[in-house]
């Protein structure tokens, strides 16, 4: 991305540059400039954490609290990362469906399928956790709902309405980026509407839509905090207890990263991977 | 006015013309009007196609050819009359369309193979999954088609790899492997560079002499005095002329069809 943004202003500022022609900031000055300041926020950033972590007396990591809390914020850490997974592999498979709602030419379906994004869109996630996690028991009579822990499901449950809302549309803006031409070119083999998206127009907008899709995973992961409203022992939760208990915020907080870190930089890689992966053969000749 | 009363008399000749080939007429169009919108595009057309004919539709852009073309496998609705494959009615609301679509190769200006693909994969896919044949005889049968357009060693190449009278050759294999009654070409080499023309109509014209019946929108004027049977000259949504296709260029018959000769040279 940025090679070929750099490459389209080589060929636009070089004349200029070249010709003695009014004050054009040359390409490589925008470079360096570019790179200074990534060099700069990066040293500022790694200068705070320093400052924070091993020079501030108040602010310094435990290690002794560190070793005791280890074990229960992995156990949190396994739980966020089952819940992302459960919440991940169906939020993916429903949005497909909601996509394939967005496009469709039935105007029920379509309908159905707007007014379902328009919803899960258009109210805070948060909202819609204190919804199904404390609005829908209580439509039964007191002590008759029939799930005892309820707060997982209701967290999975959440995150996969919610984010299929967002895969859906990341789905839709995908087939629309499919040449009609290839609906066309199916059908024309005698194969059927369904067919002819399962083979044909799904695989392409699927890869048009990666981008947008892992961009939401990620943004899942990250969602998962919310879950500490509903009573779900994952890593925000853990942190409160602990900070509660000793009154040390830094050394759980630096747990708390590392735990992120450690879904979302992975998860970026595997996006990544099966972006390369669906190359067929490179994008020119 | 008096074009399309010359319309009326020619399509009734070329009509004669084409019929003496072969018994019953394999793709017929009768009285076929087609709108998009307020635009009315196809203006009842009246056309028969005989098995084994070259039929060429010629015309200045905009004239409905492509659309008569699209309309055929049905990738466009009609408003009014009846195109029929075979006897059969594929413009009828009923009609099984994706069983009559496999009898009707169709090739496009823009090639359409599925870029995620083997060249290989894209003839096979329709057999596979239309026709439920078995992957290894699709797979033989499939190269046979690639050899047959000089491509069986591009076979593992994704359609990004070909240049564009490659693709659009294994866009004409795939099309063959359902083996279709009659197929459909629409300003197949217009996308093309020149010097990658020839090679698309060689292999037409290779398919042409080994009897495939052929319906070809084209503006390669020497393709379609040589190869085709017949020539449709079509304008404003009408079939103005038609006729043997040396007859055409050498002596229209109306002055729609000199004009537009005129307009070429």
């Amino acid at each position: 991305m940025a090679g070929s943004y750099s490459g389209a202003a080589t060929a636009e500022g070089d004349p200029e540059a070249d010709g003695d022609v009014g004050p054009a900031v040359s390409d490589r000055t925008v470079r360096r400039i570019g790179v200074g300041i990534s060099v700069a926020f990066a040293a500022a950033v790694l200068a705070m954490l320093a400052f924070i972590l091993v020079i501030n007396p108040r602010s310094r990591v435990d290690p002794d609290l560190l070793v005791t809390i280890v074990p229960r914020f992995f156990e949190a850490w396994l739980l966020v990362l089952g819940i992302f997974l459960a919440g991940s592999v169906s939020s993916v498979f429903f949005g497909i469906f909601v996509g394939l709602g967005r496009v469709s030419n039935s105007s029920i379906t379509n309908s159905i399928a707007s007014v379902y994004v328009e919803f899960f869109r258009g109210t805070p996630l948060l909202f819609q956790l204190i919804v199904i996690f404390f609005g829908i028991p209580a439509l039964w009579p007191p002590g008759a709902f029939p799930i005892e822990n309820f707060a997982v499901p209701a967290a999975i449950i959440g995150l996969t309405l919610n984010h299929a809302a967002y895969v859906g549309e990341a789905i839709r803006g995908g087939i629309g980026s499919v040449p009609d031409g290839q609906m066309e070119a199916a059908r024309s083999l005698g194969m059927s509407y369904v067919q002819s998206m399962r083979e044909v127009v799904l695989p392409q907008a699927w890869r048009n839509a990666l981008a947008a899709i892992g961009n939401d995973q990620v943004i899942l992961v990250k969602d998962t905090s919310l879950l500490t409203v509903i009573a779900v022992p994952e890593l925000i939760s853990e942190f409160r207890d602990v900070n509660s208990a000793t009154f040390d915020p830094w050394t759980p907080i630096v747990l708390v990263a590392v735990a992120y870190l450690g879904i979302t930089l992975p998860l970026g890689k595997a996006v990544r991977y099966l972006e390369a992966r669906s190359d067929w053969g490179g994008d020119d000749r | 006015m008096s074009d399309a009363g010359d319309a009326a008399g020619s399509a009734e000749t070329g009509f004669a013309a084409g019929s003496r080939a072969a018994g019953e007429a394999l793709v017929e169009f009768e009285n076929v009007h087609k709108y998009f919108g307020e635009t009315h595009v196809l203006k009842g057309i009246d056309l028969e196609v005989d098995e084994r004919e070259v039929v060429v539709v010629v015309g200045p852009s905009g004239s409905g050819k492509s659309t008569l073309l699209r309309c055929t496998n049905r990738l466009e609705e009609i408003q009014e009359g009846e195109i029929r494959l075979e006897g059969q009615a594929i413009s009828a609301p009923d009609a099984d369309v994706n069983r009559l679509r496999q009898r009707i190769g169709m090739v496009f200006q823009s090639f359409n193979l599925f870029p995620h693909k083997t060249a290989l994969e894209n003839v096979t896919l329709g057999p596979v999954k239309v026709r439920g044949l078995p992957g290894e005889r699709a797979r033989d049968r499939a190269m046979e088609l690639l050899d047959r357009v000089g491509l069986d060693d591009q076979a593992s190449s994704y359609p990004n790899q070909l240049s564009g009278g490659q693709q659009q050759r294994v866009a004409i294999a795939r099309a063959l492997a359902m083996d279709p009654r009659v197929m459909l070409f629409d300003e197949v080499t217009s996308a093309l560079d020149p010097e990658l023309v020839g090679e698309v109509l060689e292999v037409m014209r290779d398919l042409a002499e080994e009897g495939m019946t052929m319906m070809v929108v084209t503006h390669e004027m020497g393709f379609a005095r040589e190869v085709g049977d017949r020539i449709v000259l079509m304008d404003e949504g009408r079939i103005v002329e038609q006729g043997d296709p040396r007859a055409f260029f050498e002596q229209p018959e109306t002055d729609r069809g000199k004009r537009f000769l005129s307009k070429l040279l």
